[in-house]
C-alpha cells in the first residue's frame, strides 16, 4: 500500500502443500457421506478447517469502503472479502505478484496496442447477499470509483475514456465510450485514451473490486458492502473491531484467485497499544498483530519466540526527499553530497538491524523489475562508475561537493516524524549534515501531521525522512509516483512528489515505460529512468525494509504474499 | 442561590465556547493538519481534493465551518469523524464513557480510602518513623509516571510472570462490560484501578496530613481537647471533617478531569476503550470532530464538578454557609 506502513508474513510451503493435499483427500472421502457445505473448496474436510482466527490492531483502518480505503491494514482484509475482474495470485512470496483472472474468466491480451482490454465475466457467481454478479455490477463499480472520489480514480483509472470527465463531474459519470458491457455475452470491454501496460495490475488492485450496482454512490463509512470472497462482515465497529464469518454464497472458482478459508470466523479487535499486542500474541490471547513490532521487543521475540516470528521481504523503502526548488538542495551537487555522506549501515541499525533492513542504493527496492542492481553513491564509486553494492559513506567527497556547490554554511532543517525510528534517523541526518558543512537542525512533527507537512511547498521543507510502499510490483510505484511531474502540486498537502522534481527527459522515459507491454523492455526503461533520477538525486535512498510478523503458537500454515502479507484465509488455527 | 446557579451556567457556556474556538482555530492554523488530504487519500488527484473540500465544507470561511460543526455537535448531534467516516462522534463518546467511569470510580474508591488512612495515620503519629515512611511512600507514588507504572505492571502480570500462580488469573488487556460479566469486569479493571490510584494516594495523603497538622492549632480543636474528648475522637470527628475541605476540592477537580478523559495514559496502556483513549486517538489522527467532542465532554465534566465541589463546601464547613 503506497505510503501506509505495510506488514507481512511467510509461508510454510511444503507444510502447506501437505496440508492442502491432506485436506483435499479428506474432502474427497467426506464428499460421499456428507452434503457440501459453505465454501465447497479446498479446505472442506480438512482437519484444519474451523475455529476463530483472532487478530489485533491498535486502531481501525478507517472506512470499510473497499473502493476508498487506502491503507495496507484494510487492503489485507479486503483481499479475503472482495474480488475484482483480476487479482494478484494468492501464492506464497513473490509468486503472489502475478496477475490472475478473478471474476473474469481469463486475463486478456491487449488489443489496439494496449488501448483495449476485453474481459468475460464468470457465470454463476453471487454476492454474499445472494444477488448474482452481473456485468451491470462491473460497470457500476467502475463508475462508482469516480463517484465516490476514490484516491486512485485519477492515477489508476483516469486513463479509461471518459475518466477525465468523471473526475471533473463525478455525479454524472458514465464512462461513455470507455466501458462497454454486454449482458448476453457477459463481456466487459475497456477503452483507454492511451496504452497502459500496467492496466491489468491496476485492475487487480483492491480499489477495482466489484460491488453490487445498488451500492450507494458515497463513502460507505462503517456499513460494509456485500462481499464475494470466502468471508463477509458479521459486524463492524471502528472503535472495537470487526467480525468476519463465512460467506454462504461463496464457492471456489479459482483457488489461485480466491481460495477457500480455513477459519470459520475471523475476529479483528482494535484498541491495544503495540507493546500490549506483542504480549497478547505471545500469550496466545491473539493469533496475529497488525502494528509494527516495537524495537525494544525485537530482542525478546528473536530469543524466546523464534518459531512464531517470520521475517519476509517487503516492497518498502525509507528515503530522504530533498526539495530541488529551494536552497541548498536546488543545487544537484548538494543533493549528491547528502547521498554520498549517508551511512546506510547506521540507518539499518537504527531501524532494527540487518535482519529487518538493508542499505538501499536506488529508489526502487530490490525484487521489482527495473530496480538498480548497483550503487552510485558510495565509497569509490559515482554515477558513471557505480559499485556492485554499497560499501560505506564517502564523507570526504561529500564535503568536497558541498564546498564545490557553494552552499556550505547554509541552514538546513530536517523534518522527521516523532516516532522512535524516524526521530533517530532525523537526528543522525542532522549530525551528518553538520559534519559535511551545513548549519543543520532537526524538527520533529507528530505522526499524523508530518507526511502532509513535508508534501506542502508552502512549508518550505528542505529535507525530510519518509517511507513509501508499493501498491503493485512496478518501478512506477516509486519512480513515477515520487518523481513524476504530474504528482507535484505546489501548495497542496497532497503532493507526493515531495522533492518537487520534474525532469522532462526522465518523464519521457517513464511515460514510455508505462506504455510498454513487453516486460523486459519496460524493465530496461525503468532502469534507465532510475539511473537518470539517481544522477539528479532528488532524494537519497536510505534503506529497504523487511516485514517482521508475529503469530501465536496456534497458527499453522503461515502464508505470506509480498503485496498483502499474511493471507487470513490460508492460515489455520489449532 | 438561584443567581449562583445562573452565574455558574453562564460560566460553563463561556468556557465551552472559548475552548471550542481555541481548538478549532489551532487545528486550522497548524500546517500539515488540513483534513482534505487525509480524507481524499494518498496521491489523490487535485479534482478529488477539490471535491472533498466542497463536500466537507472546507472551502467555506472559518466562522461558517465553526458554526456548522457546533450545530452538528450540539443541535443535530450527527457530527461524523474525519477518519472513521460514518462514525458519529457523540454516540462514540457516550459509548466510551462507561469504560472511563468504571476505571475512574474504582480508582477513586482506592485512592480515597488509602489516602485518608495514610494521611490520618501519619498526622496522628507525626514526627515518628511511621509518618516519615508513609509520606516517603506517598512521594514515591507521586513521582512514578502512570504510563511507566502501567507498562511495568503489564510487563510483570501479562508477560514475565503471567504463567505463574500469582498472575495467571490476570485476563488479557481490554474492557469487559459489567453487565456482561461482573467478575470479568473486576478482574480486567483491578490493576488499572491500582495503577491510576497510586499517584493520587501519594498526593492526597500528603495534603490531608498537612491539613490535619495545621488544624491541630485551631481554636475549635483546642476547645474539643479541653472538653476532655479522646485524641482519636478529636482527630477524626473534628479535625478530619474540617481538613477534608482541601481534599474534597481536589477530589472534585481530579475526578471530573479523569472522567472527562484525563485517565488517557492509563486507558491507552491497559487497552481500555474509554474517553481518554478516544481523545488520544483523535489527537494522533488529527480527527477534529472527535477532538472537539471529547474536549467538550471533558470541559462539561470539569465545570459541573466545580459546582458540585462548591455545594459540598456548604456541607463540610459551616463557615462557608455564611457566604450565601
Amino acid at each position: 500500500m503506497a505510503g501506509a506502513r505495510a506488514r507481512c508474513l511467510a509461508a510454510a510451503g511444503a507444510l502447506l502443500v501437505g496440508a492442502l493435499l491432506a485436506g483435499a483427500a479428506c474432502g474427497a472421502a467426506r464428499a460421499q457421506t456428507a452434503p457440501p457445505t459453505v465454501g465447497d473448496g479446498i479446505t472442506l474436510g480438512s482437519p484444519h478447517r474451523g475455529g476463530t482466527l483472532r487478530l489485533t490492531a491498535s486502531s481501525s483502518g478507517g472506512t470499510v469502503d473497499p473502493q476508498i480505503n487506502y491503507t495496507s491494514q484494510y487492503a489485507q482484509l479486503f483481499y479475503v472479502l472482495y474480488d475484482g475482474l483480476l487479482t494478484f495470485r494468492k501464492a506464497d512470496g513473490e509468486a503472489g505478484n502475478t496477475v490472475v483472472a478473478d471474476l473474469a474468466e481469463r486475463v486478456p491480451a491487449p488489443e489496439d496496442g494496449g488501448r483495449t482490454w476485453r474481459f468475460t465475466l464468470r457465470a454463476g457467481l453471487h454476492f454474499s447477499d445472494g444477488q448474482p454478479i452481473t456485468v451491470a455490477d462491473v460497470a457500476a463499480s467502475f463508475r462508482r470509483l469516480f463517484r465516490v472520489g476514490s484516491p486512485t480514480a485519477g492515477a489508476f483509472y483516469g486513463a479509461i475514456i471518459g475518466g477525465d470527465q468523471c473526475l471533473r463531474d463525478p455525479a454524472h459519470c458514465t464512462l461513455q465510450g470507455g466501458l462497454e458491457t454486454d449482458d448476453a455475452t457477459r463481456s466487459v470491454v475497456f477503452h483507454l485514451r492511451q496504452p497502459d501496460a500496467e492496466f491489468l495490475q491496476k485492475l487487480a488492485f483492491p480499489h477495482a473490486v466489484i460491488l453490487p450496482a445498488a451500492t450507494p454512490g458515497h463513502d460507505l463509512g462503517n456499513v460494509p458492502a456485500p462481499t464475494t470472497g470466502p468471508y463477509m462482515f458479521a459486524s463492524y465497529d471502528p472503535d472495537r473491531g470487526a467480525v468476519l464469518v463465512r460467506n454462504p454464497h461463496f464457492r471456489v472458482w479459482s483457488a489461485d484467485a480466491q481460495p477457500d478459508g480455513f477459519a470459520d470466523r475471523i475476529q479483528y479487535d482494535f484498541g491495544l497499544p503495540d507493546e500490549a499486542e506483542v504480549t497478547a500474541v505471545e500469550n496466545g490471547q491473539y493469533d496475529w498483530m497488525f502494528d509494527m513490532k516495537p524495537l525494544d521487543r525485537l530482542g525478546e521475540l528473536g530469543a524466546r519466540h523464534t518459531a512464531q516470528v517470520h521475517i519476509r521481504p517487503l516492497y518498502g523503502i525509507y528515503y530522504a526527499p530533498m526539495n530541488v526548488n529551494i536552497p541548498p538542495f536546488d543545487n544537484p551537487l548538494a543533493r549528491q553530497a547528502v547521498s554520498y555522506a549517508l551511512d546506510r549501515r547506521a540507518m539499518t541499525i537504527l531501524y532494527g538491524g540487518a535482519a529487518v533492513a538493508g542499505p538501499l542504493c536506488g529508489m526502487v527496492p530490490p525484487g521489482i523489475p527495473g530496480a538498480l542492481s548497483d550503487c552510485a553513491y558510495t565509497a569509490g564509486a559515482d554515477p558513471d562508475d557505480p559499485a556492485p553494492s554499497w560499501r560505506g559513506p564517502d564523507l570526504a567527497r561529500a564535503r568536497a561537493l558541498v564546498a564545490q556547490s557553494g552552499t556550505a554554511g547554509q541552514a538546513v532543517t530536517v523534518v522527521a516524524e516523532n516516532t522512535a525510528i524516524d526521530m533517530s534517523m532525523g537526528v543522525w541526518l542532522r549530525n551528518m549534515l553538520q559534519s559535511i558543512g551545513y548549519r543543520a537542525s532537526v524538527k520533529t512533527l507528530a505522526h499524523g501531521m508530518q507526511f502532509s507537512y513535508i508534501q506542502n511547498t508552502a512549508n518550505h521543507v528542505q529535507i525530510s525522512i519518509s517511507d513509501w510502499f508499493a501498491d503493485y510490483p512496478s518501478a512506477s510505484n516509486f519512480l513515477d509516483d515520487l518523481f513524476g511531474c504530474e504528482n507535484f502540486h505546489p501548495g497542496s498537502d497532497n503532493s507526493i512528489n515531495i522533492a518537487g522534481y520534474c525532469n522532462a527527459r526522465v518523464q519521457a522515459v517513464m511515460d514510455r515505460a508505462k506504455q510498454t507491454s513487453d516486460p523486459a523492455e519496460a524493465a530496461a526503461l525503468w532502469t534507465q529512468a532510475g539511473r537518470l533520477v539517481d544522477r539528479d538525486a532528488p532524494a537519497a535512498p536510505i534503506i529497504r525494509i523487511n516485514y517482521i510478523d508475529l503469530v501465536s503458537k496456534r497458527v499453522g500454515g503461515y502464508f505470506y504474499t509480498t503485496l498483502y502479507h499474511l493471507l487470513f484465509s490460508r492460515v489455520w488455527v489449532r | 442561590m438561584a443567581m449562583a446557579i445562573v452565574r455558574r451556567l453562564g460560566q460553563t457556556l463561556f468556557v465551552l465556547f472559548g475552548i471550542s474556538v481555541l481548538i478549532f482555530l489551532v487545528f486550522f492554523a497548524t500546517p500539515g493538519s488540513d483534513p482534505t488530504a487525509r480524507i481524499a487519500g494518498r496521491n489523490a488527484s487535485p479534482e478529488t481534493m477539490a471535491r472533498v473540500r466542497v463536500e466537507y465544507g472546507f472551502d467555506r470561511p472559518l466562522p461558517v465551518q465553526y458554526w456548522r460543526m457546533m450545530e452538528k455537535l450540539f443541535v443535530t448531534r450527527d457530527l461524523t469523524s474525519y477518519v472513521n467516516r460514518g462514525e458519529k462522534v457523540v454516540p462514540e463518546v457516550l459509548q466510551a464513557a462507561p469504560v472511563t467511569l468504571s476505571l475512574v470510580s474504582g480508582a477513586a474508591v482506592i485512592w480515597v480510602a488509602a489516602s485518608v488512612a495514610m494521611g490520618t495515620l501519619a498526622a496522628a503519629l507525626r514526627g515518628g518513623w511511621v509518618d516519615r515512611g508513609l509520606m516517603m511512600l506517598g512521594l514515591v507514588g507521586i513521582s512514578i509516571p502512570v504510563f511507566w507504572l502501567g507498562q511495568v505492571v503489564n510487563l510483570v502480570t501479562q508477560s514475565r510472570y503471567h504463567e505463574t500462580w500469582l498472575f495467571s488469573w490476570v485476563p488479557g488487556l481490554g474492557y469487559v462490560p459489567f453487565s456482561q460479566d461482573p467478575l470479568g469486569w473486576f478482574r480486567a479493571l483491578v490493576l488499572p484501578w491500582i495503577t491510576l490510584a497510586v499517584l493520587f494516594v501519594g498526593l492526597y495523603s500528603r495534603v490531608l496530613r498537612a491539613d490535619l497538622v495545621a488544624t491541630q492549632a485551631e481554636d475549635f480543636m483546642r476547645t474539643a481537647r479541653a472538653k476532655g474528648l479522646s485524641p482519636a475522637r478529636v482527630l477524626l470527628a473534628h479535625g478530619l471533617r474540617t481538613s477534608m475541605i482541601s481534599f474534597v476540592s481536589l477530589f472534585g477537580l481530579d475526578f471530573a478531569q479523569l472522567v472527562g478523559g484525563g485517565a488517557l495514559l492509563t486507558e491507552v496502556v491497559f487497552g481500555l476503550q474509554g474517553v481518554g483513549r478516544l481523545t488520544y486517538q483523535a489527537l494522533a489522527n488529527l480527527d477534529l470532530p472527535l477532538i472537539m467532542a471529547t474536549v467538550m465532554y471533558s470541559a462539561v465534566f470539569v465545570v459541573i464538578a466545580n459546582a458540585v465541589v462548591d455545594l459540598l463546601y456548604l456541607l463540610l464547613d459551616p463557615r462557608v454557609r455564611d457566604g450565601y
